[in-house]
């Protein structure tokens, strides 16, 4: 008997529903979705695909035609090769709010590209970062797969993590960002971005420059308004039913199935835990309630804390919200098998090197790694690309 | 003046305040954001709010009879700053938006 033939034989012994389930690909919906759930994922990866142009709304400023474009690899809803500006202001002197985003003069996104009558119009090739920004950011594009389910990880759950003050003398502290609005932020490098619904839309807007029902108006050039006739497009150029279908797809998104561990990978796993590693990448995060039964209640192997912590002078740039220059959101490890260029701007090439780069509240977990057997080094890497 | 004819001109009177064109009141826009600017002199207040990352900021003025609160008591304009967490509501009049109603949340840390 071949072991598909024994597998199918012992699925059709173990009578649990889903037992023997095929685990999703990448690219493919959550398990156990509704016909109707099934039907707003494949309508909204439509929109996901959609390539727009100046006349359906892209632009005037704007870093990519399609969502499709940037996160592309190995499918749609991955990574990309793209890398953007983002840039702020940050006044340590000032109390109350140090950071400017800038958001006043274009910022914090500032696009890459415009269109040929935006170009006509100023003369630029892309937004000019006015001079009152005092750091510039690259960012890479990061995977999507999964956000569904840090979306509906409850606040309290990633609170349960925090420890501003470090009064577990561990030195990792670890604290929530807020939105202006006072809402906690878990979305983007800086977990400025509160739900998963606004990072689309806001998205829509930033990177694509069109405009939705919940972001009605465009981007200004670096605070110039726009001037006449270059934005042919009515507001709002996407529908507030296309916007839906597209949060529909991405919420709906399976995350990548952790791939079976080898005797290697499961030294480094091991390796990972002891050394510290697991205190800011939290192996797994629990959904709380929602109205989706496959997000409700379920376990994400995100290793992330969704929270800020120092990374050190080395790896900082911009501000946003309250996060300075030197925090960071714990970047999920979920799909990091999938990453060619690591951390938030792309620098490291290496899962090793951007291990090496981590310092600030990672020093003692780097250094835990660094004093590793080269043997278990190798093996926490092996571990990493199993995820 | 008989009873009667007073009445009449009541009716009369009730009939033409009814009749008189109104002026519709701006409809109200809502926003939950940090203070960005606190103008004293010009009577303005900036707020930071947005979505996702794309941020925008909403330059409202403040008229001098608006009454500022904060936990339910009057907070005076001049002692909002930058960082505070305030709810505004607000309309569009002919020289911008013009506040209905702010209420500070949350102090500047």
């Amino acid at each position: 008997m071949s072991r598909r033939a024994a597998a199918v034989g012992i699925c059709l012994l173990v009578a649990t529903p889903g037992a023997c389930r095929r685990a999703p690909q990448l690219g493919d919906p959550l398990p156990g979705l509704s016909a109707a759930e099934r039907d707003r994922f494949d309508r909204g990866r439509a929109v996901f695909d959609s390539i727009f142009d100046p006349a359906t709304g892209l632009g005037p400023l704007f870093n990519a035609d399609a969502c499709a474009e940037c996160h592309e690899d190995p499918v749609r809803g991955g990574t990309g090769d793209e890398v953007e500006r983002h840039a702020a202001a940050f006044h340590p002197e000032v109390t109350g709010r140090p950071c400017d985003e800038l958001a006043t003069l274009g910022g914090p996104v500032y696009q890459n590209h415009v269109t040929p009558a935006l170009h006509t119009a100023l003369g630029i090739d892309s937004e000019p970062v006015p001079p009152q920004a005092t750091a510039i950011a690259a960012r890479t594009t990061p995977a999507i797969f999964g956000f569904g389910l840090l979306d509906a990880v409850p606040d309290s759950v990633i609170l349960s993590y925090a420890d501003p003050e470090d009064r577990d003398l561990d030195g990792v502290s670890g604290r929530p960002n807020r939105f202006f609005d006072g809402r906690l932020g878990r979305f983007g490098r800086k977990a400025l971005v509160p739900a998963l619904r606004e990072f689309n839309d806001g998205a829509l807007a930033a990177e694509q420059g069109i405009t939705t029902p919940a972001v009605p108006t465009e981007e200004t050039v670096a605070g110039r308004p726009l001037p006449a006739g270059v934005d042919p497009a009515a507001d709002p150029e996407l529908s507030a039913q296309a916007a839906e279908l597209l949060d529909a797809f991405v919420r709906l998104l399976a995350p990548p199935s952790p791939q079976r561990l080898s005797r290697e990978a499961r030294q480094g796993r091991d390796a990972f835990m002891r050394v510290g590693c697991a205190g800011c990448h939290v192996p797994a995060l629990r959904t709380g309630d929602s109205p989706i039964p496959a997000l409700r209640r379920r376990e994400v192997a995100a290793y992330t804390d969704l929270l800020l912590h120092d990374m050190g002078p080395d790896l900082a740039d911009i501000c946003l919200g309250d996060a300075t220059p030197r925090e960071f959101r714990t970047e999920p490890l979920m799909g990091v098998r999938l990453v060619a260029r690591f951390l938030h701007d792309g620098r490291a090439t290496t899962l090793e090197q951007a291990i090496e780069l981590h310092n600030g509240e990672a020093t003692r977990a780097r250094d835990a790694f660094r004093a590793l057997s080269a043997e278990d080094r190798v093996a926490v890497v092996a571990f990493l690309k199993t995820l | 003046m008989s009873r009667g004819i007073l009445a009449s001109l009541l009716i009369i009177a009730a009939a033409l305040s009814t009749a008189a064109p109104q002026q519709a009141p701006p409809p109200t826009h809502n926003v939950q954001g940090a203070v960005r600017t606190v103008d004293v002199r010009g009577r303005a207040l900036e707020v930071t709010t947005g979505v996702g990352m794309a941020l925008r900021v909403v330059r409202v003025l403040v008229p001098a009879d608006l009454r500022v609160v904060s936990a339910g008591a009057p907070l005076p304009f001049t002692r909002l700053q930058a960082g505070d967490l305030v709810r505004v509501s607000y309309g569009s009049r002919p020289g911008g938006f013009v506040a209905y109603t702010i209420e500070r949340l949350e102090r500047a840390p």
